[in-house]
């Protein structure tokens, strides 16, 4: 099993591409590791770096690329404190199992919650110090003179004493035979000259060419295909299957039973799979959710807004009270559906078991829990299995917590030992088996005195919870904090306004259908229900939508900032153009401080998003040209939910098949969007995920401005915005 | 048919001196007491405390468990095999339900 | 009222535990409560026992783990005991095997819960009173997802 790698990359055929790019990334660290069992490993000056003597710097990534950019952040973080020549590098993804095996030194490889950067920051920066001291201390010694009076700059190491230079490739063997020295200084960010610096994607290229492959696209020699249908109603089970009916269709191998849910079709092209599959007879057990309606699953969850038993997540004084005793009140009811992270590429997982090794080719956002989720279904110790992690064609969220496609690769494969499978799931399987952006409803409930003041808030949240559904064990005494996302008391997640009197409470109801994190994940709609609220009451106050937030943003002045910049940006309180409207959101998600004004038009009930300007603050800005990038694809995503997207349930399933049931925006609806980095230093925030939170209640703030409509139910598309 | 609750795997006859390896599978939810319910109220706690293997009327193994034990515990050990007799596996939850099962060892 | 400690032993009839999820967090310092009592602050070597737990688990649910102790198995000289700790799980004593010597071999396999990543303690008693650990460092990879690392 050992050449099983080498054997893989004479085995694909990509657009002509060279043997060795032939993984997306070079070679997997695991095989060049293989190779170097005997030796340790004698090309790496540490764990984070390689130096080749044609000067290449290789460095390496444990968190997965997913079109974010993390990969081209944490090399400039690297190359920054390296002092390299960023034309020479380049970047390999470390398997998890020798993660593993090294004692986890390259640490988390989880790829989700808008971490990748801000957890790791530190520690991959103290990488490229380490292994730049090395690099110069070992030029020291063949120069016999002090490190001290050495420095470093482009890959080139200088000692000005005696003129001589040398460079990291010529240095990099004698390094790496020197202990990893801990504790240098980092640079201070204002000192930076590749991280801060909008440079261009180390993984463009390769994508635009298509010599990068996915997970999707892996051949192996041998290998077999294999398609799978599950259990379509939620908690269902498989009844029976009849096998005969398709064992002698062109191409088929076997008709496996895969966990107690699902059945698959092994076969030599995937097509003959999914034919055969097409054909075979399936008898579900549908259980007790057979029948279920999205009509009963809204029932279930509305009556949690007025229901007496609800967790509270945070509360200030007394907000009920406050709103018994207010001059006026302002009530609102909003409605958000269930939602699927439609990844480009679907579910898929390539795996090669014996009884003794298991291998698996995949796209995930955490290698580790990949690696974890193969070695269960495997039967192995992780040390027997290693996993081969490939760019992903989308994650948000799908690829993270739940690493069910590996599972079944894994399963089926048990059923062919030492032949490879590739397992994938139709467009079909994947919209039906997702793990869903949760439902909520909330009530808005605010009480406010004779000035038009918000004496108290009520945000009382009903619906399902992620962890109540993913990982029990993480409630806090029944709660689970990240429903309170954007509404919390502190934290990466704090609601930015001063209430005298708050209350956020949450009355857990929990359907069938399985929650996950979904891009954003709660900061989505629970920034729509607390901007879109903002706004109506202070249009029920009378008072400028800016003006109104701004006096409830004195204690959290970095929220304020972003607000004042994007308004300035965008000219509030100036005319806009004829027919053209605004609206304001802000708030605060994953550690960093977004706002947005967005500008819209509604012609004949069609709504045009003209231009968004959106602005973050997220301490730091590794990249601000990968930020901009962030912003604009969150807004396509987030834009696309709140304008189309939405699962609904029938028959105790999801109804929704492929994009033309669940549509994205098209390229023409897509606004012009200005993006103000705006970082101010002393803390690390989350990027890929925290401004898609302020678009959708930005342009419906906007809406209302054009309209006088309140949309509170999702997505857009049911509502007639013509008059 | 309903699946037996309780099953026990070990062989039937063995040398004296030898060891023989038992695996026991408990149906059972081993609820933590840390899930909630679909409108958040908790589940209470459900779980098998307690398994004691007797031979010949002497207690050659116990288990006592918390949540820490995952859902249908599975636990396997050895006995030594001295004598023919017979083997008694006894759970117990805390509800106070009961399952045992006997299994015949013939030494020779 | 069961007192803290009770609740995290696992002891206690009442199991107050169960009225309050999630409210007994375990923490390395309740963790070596746990070991102390169960000790009576008794000495721990390292050695002797062997524990054989994935380094990796996805959702923690059920880990499969193997506790092996080297011992005679005699009369005279054996494991009374196996007790398996965790630094980070809600109750800190997932199970306690106890063997005679009729057992031959001290040696037991089940499958726990991991609530997050943490460090897992296997602590054998024997019968001339002394007692031994291993510990392994296990990474449950589903709480990346909200608590990072």
């Amino acid at each position: 099993m050992k050449t099983t790698l080498d054997v893989t990359r004479r085995g694909f055929v990509v657009g002509g591409a060279s043997a060795g790019f032939m993984l997306g990334m070079g070679l997997p660290l695991g095989d060049r590791l293989g190779a170097h069992a005997q030796t340790g490993f004698p090309d790496e000056i540490n764990a984070w770096v390689v130096i080749q003597p044609d000067e290449t710097v290789v460095i390496r990534i444990a968190r997965s690329e997913m079109g974010q950019g993390t990969l081209t952040g944490l090399a400039q973080l690297v190359a920054e404190e390296l002092e390299c020549d960023w034309a020479n590098v380049t970047t390999e993804y470390p398997t998890p199992a020798t993660n593993l095996e090294r004692g986890r030194v390259w640490q988390s490889m989880s790829t989700g919650g808008s971490r990748g950067i801000r957890e790791s920051e530190q520690y991959v920066r103290e990488g490229g110090a380490a292994a730049r001291q090395m690099l110069i201390q070992a030029a020291a010694d063949a120069w016999g003179v002090d490190a001290s009076e050495c420095t470093a700059a482009k890959g080139v190491i200088s000692h000005e004493g005696s003129g001589q230079s040398t460079t990291y490739g010529q240095v990099a063997e004698a390094a790496a035979k020197l202990e990893v020295p801990s504790g240098i200084p980092l640079k201070d960010p204002k000192d930076w000259t590749i991280a801060g610096q909008p440079l261009k994607r180390l993984d463009t290229r390769d994508k635009l060419t298509g010599k990068q492959i996915y997970g999707a696209d892996i051949k192996l020699p041998g290998m077999l295909n294999a398609a799978i249908r599950q259990c379509p109603i939620f908690e269902g089970k498989l009844a029976s299957f009849d096998a005969a009916e398709v064992k002698n269709m062109p191409g088929v191998k076997h008709v496996v039973q895969v966990g107690d849910d699902a059945v698959a079709v092994v076969a030599e092209r995937w097509w003959q799979a999914k034919t055969a599959l097409d054909a075979l007879p399936i008898e579900w057990d549908g259980g007790e959710h057979a029948n279920l309606t999205s009509a009963e699953i809204a029932a279930f969850v509305e009556e949690g807004l007025d229901a007496e038993d609800a967790i509270t997540g945070n509360t200030v004084g007394d907000a009920k009270a406050a709103i018994a005793a207010a001059a006026s009140t302002v009530e609102a009811v909003y409605a958000y559906p269930f939602q699927h992270h439609a990844t480009m590429e679907p579910m898929n997982a390539t795996a090669l078991w014996t009884e003794d090794r298991c291998e698996v080719w995949c796209p995930t956002q955490n290698g580790e829990a990949a690696l974890a989720a193969a070695a269960e279904a495997a039967g192995l110790p992780p040390q027997q299995c290693e996993v081969y992690k490939y760019h992903l064609g989308g994650g948000f969220g799908r690829r993270g917590a739940v690493h069910d496609y590996v599972r079944q690769a894994v399963l089926i494969a048990q059923n062919v030992p030492g032949t490879p499978v590739k397992l994938l799931w139709t467009r079909e399987e994947d919209m039906a088996h997702g793990a869903y952006h949760p439902i909520t409803r909330a009530k808005m409930t605010a009480g406010l005195n004779e000035a038009g003041e918000i004496t108290g808030l009520h945000v009382r949240i009903a619906g399902q919870s992620i962890l109540a559904g993913l990982m029990p064990q993480r409630l806090q005494d029944g709660m689970d904090p990240v429903t309170f996302q954007c509404l919390a008391a502190e934290g990466d997640h704090a609601l930015a306004y001063t209430f005298p009197n708050f209350l956020a409470d949450h009355a857990m109801r929990n359907p069938p259908v399985r929650p996950g994190f979904w891009r954003g994940v709660n900061a989505n709609q629970n920034a729509i229900y607390m901007e879109c609220f903002i706004d109506e009451v202070a249009h029920a106050a009378g008072k400028d939508p800016l003006d109104f937030r701004m006096s409830m943003l004195g204690n959290h002045p970095k929220n304020a900032a972003v607000l004042k910049a994007v308004a300035e940006r965008a000219g509030w309180g100036t005319p806009a153009p004829d027919g053209i409207f605004r609206g304001l959101a802000q708030c605060s998600a994953f550690g960093s401080h977004l706002a947005a004004c967005a500008e819209i038009s509604v012609t004949d009930g069609n709504l045009k998003i003209h231009r968004i300007v959106a602005a973050t603050d997220s301490g730091h800005a590794v990249n601000p040209q990968q930020i901009e990038a962030q912003v604009e694809g969150s807004f396509v995503y987030g834009l696309s939910a709140m304008l189309y997207g939405e699962c609904t349930v029938a028959d105790g399933r999801i109804e929704q098949a492929n994009f033309d049931t669940y549509p994205v925006m098209h390229i023409d609806e897509m606004p012009e969007v200005e993006t103000i980095v705006m970082p101010s230093g002393g803390f690390w925030g989350g990027v890929g995920e925290p401004t898609i939170a302020v678009a959708a209640p930005a342009v419906l703030n906007a809406l209302f401005a054009a309209t006088g409509k309140r949309v509170r139910s999702f997505p857009l598309k049911h509502h007639d915005l013509s008059a | 048919m309903a699946l037996p609750k309780a099953r026990v795997s070990m062989a039937e006859t063995a040398k004296k001196g030898e060891l023989v390896e038992i695996k026991t599978l408990m149906r059972h939810p081993m609820e933590t007491g840390y899930r909630v319910d679909r409108v958040g109220k908790p589940i209470p706690r459900h779980i098998v405390q307690l398994l004691t293997v007797d031979y010949n009327g002497a207690e050659i193994f116990r288990m006592n468990m918390t949540q820490g034990v995952a859902a249908n515990p599975y636990i396997s050990f050895f006995a030594l095999a001295r004598e023919s007799g017979d083997f008694l596996f006894r759970w117990e939850d805390d509800l106070g339900e009961v399952v045992t099962v006997t299994k015949t060892l013939t030494v020779t | 009222m069961v007192s803290r400690r009770a609740a995290l032993l696992g002891a206690g009839a009442a199991g107050g535990f169960a009225l309050l999820p999630g409210t007994a967090s375990a923490t390395v310092e309740l963790r070596d409560q746990v070991l102390a009592e169960l000790t009576r602050v008794a000495p721990v070597d390292t050695g002797r026992v062997t524990l054989t737990i994935p380094g990796v688990a996805e959702n923690g649910l059920s880990v499969y783990t193997i506790v092996e102790v080297e011992s005679p198995m005699t009369e005279a000289d054996h494991v009374r005991a196996v007790h398996i700790l965790a630094a980070n799980n809600p109750i800190a004593r997932l199970f306690t095997a106890s063997f005679t010597p009729a057992s031959g071999i001290a040696r037991v396999a089940t499958n726990i819960r991991l609530g997050g990543s943490q460090e897992v303690t296997a602590l054998a008693e024997m019968s001339d009173g002394s007692f031994w650990q291993d510990r392994k460092q296990v990474v449950v990879t589903i709480a990346a997802c909200v608590d990072g690392g």
